[in-house]
């Protein structure tokens, strides 16, 4: 429970030079996606590398992509509140606000993609009950509302204290109470009630989440490679080890450069819990890889050899070996505090292990023959491990680099589950097509990551993101 | 209420393309220009497909949308932009579409096209009986809907009931060798009915279970 007296923890003090730094460079993405936004609504999607067959791309990956991390992060903040699991209990309004602004970008990224964001709201007035589509609209806007009021009842306490004390910024923290004042014994214990019941309710609102963001592309039959049951569990998956890794980047990043007080313990707890979930990805992945090899359909073999030997190949054996058994590797040789005598031989020997392993299942990198390859096979998945396993760095960072790799292996995931399906097969004789981003759609892609960045450094310096033991 | 449908003699094709150029025409369809059509974003609401490319009979496959009688397009779309007639046309509403595309990803046969650009129209003069579609939504064959509402209209102003053979889609009025029959499917009696039941005929993607009511005829063909 809160202790009155103490003061809710809000940074104060001038911006740090880091801090305005990183500010600064979000603030020049941010107008450069701007200058992009204009040149997409003025000319139309002509301006991206959309195009038959690749009606979908790069925006509806990071959709995909950021209500996964949304949902991961209601997840890690249903944990403390509706379980007690108290070692998250000082990162879970981070949690709770990654979710938020992870949701906030997933919804922009949907409105990047339409032809005619004019017509936007007709989703509301013309919704059909029957579209997957407005089945997501409707469970992302009940989520966010979710989120919000979460959010909402998580802080107001410390709100109503902050907007008491002397501080400069008491203003911003009144409105955000929305006139609440009660800081009674039994208030607090109302609102933690509250919470608790949210916690429930945003599990199953999360779970739903990434149900409903599955299913959008699991229910067309005319799609090999997305159409099937596995979809939705692996989303939930994917979403809690995407989740949990951010939260984990964040959480590092939060200590270690704007240097809020958070537990190290749920450092090494969302370590743990990667560390416990990355197998079960892999585990996801790989019954789907073998139900589709094993039986050897033509439609979803094309998908799949797009996927993992066509144009695309890199995407896939990048994101299996960097972010999925290089990070596994370093938060299990971390977090068991493995000595450097027994983990380097350990890592060459296991890594020369999967390169034969390579070898006797006839795999090759292209345009390197014979043993060259496989060497280069040992190298590329020993060297990232050996790398950041003997760099001098803190054990914190190690597992926020372990985060970040994991982070961006699942946005691969989320290329290889959206395009392959899209250009690896079709039902006629057409010649198949290609896609590769524009640079104006990266332009704008990385001006939504912006925007996230900003939501999320400007929340942590005015809201009080740490909840007292 | 009759069931309109299509069928495409592939052994009577010479894939001359003359229905492709008029169903441009006839709809008002844009010429995209070389460099959207090296990026993969040419309209074509016909199509002709090469065949000896893969699956399918060797030839010439010339492609409309196959207003499929259970169509995914329509299942899927957000805002009710697609939708079946009730006699069988799978129809696309320009001034209801908002860009989404999953009728797009949903379509088996890629018949749907989006306007990626403001593009430009293929003819000098546009026909006023088709709307010219803005940049940002989805377009596709409706097999001339609108002929169909010109033949409705010109037998009401003449107090009689509309003959099914008065309703021809461009395509296959332009046909030079007679490989497109279009007409009522619910007519037994119909060309296009008893040719839907040919001996040679198939449809794509049955498997899918669409009921695409355009059937081809083909003597030959390797897998359908």
């Amino acid at each position: 429970m809160h202790d009155e007296a103490r003061p809710p923890l809000i940074l104060s003090g001038p911006f740090a030079w880091k801090e305005v730094a990183v500010l600064g460079a979000m603030g020049v993405l941010l107008a450069v996606g701007l200058v992009a936004y204009a040149q997409q609504l003025t000319t139309g999607l002509g301006v991206t590398g959309l195009n038959t067959p690749a009606y979908w791309g790069l925006y509806i990956v990071n959709f995909v992509f950021f209500i996964g991390l949304s949902a991961g992060g209601i997840i890690v903040a249903s944990l403390v509140h509706a379980f007690g699991i108290r070692e998250f209990r000082s990162v879970a309004r981070i949690a709770e606000l990654m979710a938020i602004s992870c949701l906030v970008l997933a919804m922009m990224f949907i409105l990047l993609d339409l032809g005619r964001p004019d017509r936007m709201l007709f989703l509301l007035r013309h919704g059909r009950p029957q579209s997957p589509l407005v089945w997501d609209v409707t469970v992302v806007n009940s989520y966010l509302l979710i989120g919000l009021t979460y959010a909402y009842f998580g802080m107001r306490a410390d709100l109503v204290r902050a907007a008491a004390s002397p501080s400069r910024r008491r203003w911003l923290h009144r409105i955000l109470t929305l006139g609440y004042t009660d800081l009674s014994p039994r208030a607090l214990a109302r609102d933690h009630r509250l919470l608790r019941a949210l916690a429930v309710v945003g599990l199953f609102a999360a779970v739903a989440l990434h149900t409903v963001t599955a299913w959008i592309l699991g229910l067309v039959k005319a799609r090999p490679g997305w159409h099937g049951a596995i979809i939705a569990p692996l989303f939930i998956v994917s979403a809690t080890v995407s989740g949990v890794a951010l939260l984990l980047v964040s959480v590092v990043f939060c200590r270690r450069v704007l240097g809020l007080p958070l537990e190290p313990r749920a450092v090494r707890g969302l370590g743990t819990l990667l560390t416990a979930t990355i197998p079960i990805l892999g585990y996801f992945l790989f019954a789907e890889l073998l139900t589709v090899m094993y039986a050897g359909e033509p439609a979803a073999m094309q998908v799949f050899n797009e996927m993992m030997f066509g144009r695309y190949a890199p995407v896939f054996w990048g994101n299996l070996v960097l972010g999925l058994l290089v990070p596994l590797a370093i938060l299990g040789a971390t977090l068991l505090d493995v000595s450097r005598r027994i983990a380097v031989p350990a890592v060459l020997l296991s890594s020369a292990a999967l390169a034969a392993g390579a070898a006797a299942l006839g795999l090759r990198v292209p345009g390197v023959e014979g043993a060259p390859g496989y060497v280069l096979i040992w190298a590329v998945i020993a060297a990232p491990v050996l790398v950041v396993l003997l760099a001098p760095m803190g054990t914190e960072t190690r597992l926020g680099v372990a985060g970040a790799l994991v982070v961006l292996g699942v946005l691969a995931e989320r290329w290889n589950i959206v395009i392959p399906p899209l250009i690896g097969h079709a039902h006629l004789p057409y010649p198949r097509g290609f896609y590769a981003p524009s640079g104006t759609e990266l332009a704008l892609v990385l001006g939504v990551y912006a925007v996230g960045g900003l939501l999320f450094a400007f929340s942590a310096r005015f809201l009080p993101l740490v909840e007292h033991e | 209420m009759p069931l309109w449908g299509m069928v495409i003699d592939l052994d009577r094709c010479t894939g001359c393309q003359a229905c492709a150029f008029a169903c441009m025409a006839e709809n008002n369809v844009p010429a995209v220009g070389p460099a959207e059509a090296a990026q993969g974003r040419r309209i074509a609401w016909m199509q002709i497909l090469d065949g000896s490319s893969g699956h399918g009979p060797d030839g010439f496959i010339p492609r409309p949308c196959f207003h499929c009688d259970d169509a995914p397009c329509t299942h899927v779309c957000p805002v009710d932009a697609t939708n079946r007639t009730p006699e069988g046309l799978i129809a696309q509403v320009y001034t209801r579409c908002i860009g989404c595309r999953y009728c797009m990803v949903a379509c088996p046969f890629d018949a749907k096209f989006f306007n990626w650009r403001r593009y430009r129209m293929a003819t000098l003069e546009p026909n006023p009986d088709v709307s010219i579609r803005p940049k940002g939504v989805v377009e596709k064959c409706t097999f001339c809907h609108h002929r169909l509402q010109r033949a409705r209209e010109r037998a009401r102003t003449e107090r009689r009931e509309m003959a099914a053979d008065e309703y021809r889609p461009a395509c296959m009025e332009t046909c030079p060798t007679g490989a497109i029959v279009f007409g009522d499917l619910s007519d037994a009696r119909s060309e296009v009915a008893r040719l839907a039941h040919d001996p040679r005929a198939f449809r794509f993607g049955e498997e899918l279970g669409t009921e695409p009511k355009v059937t081809y005829l083909s003597r030959v063909r390797r897998h359908a």
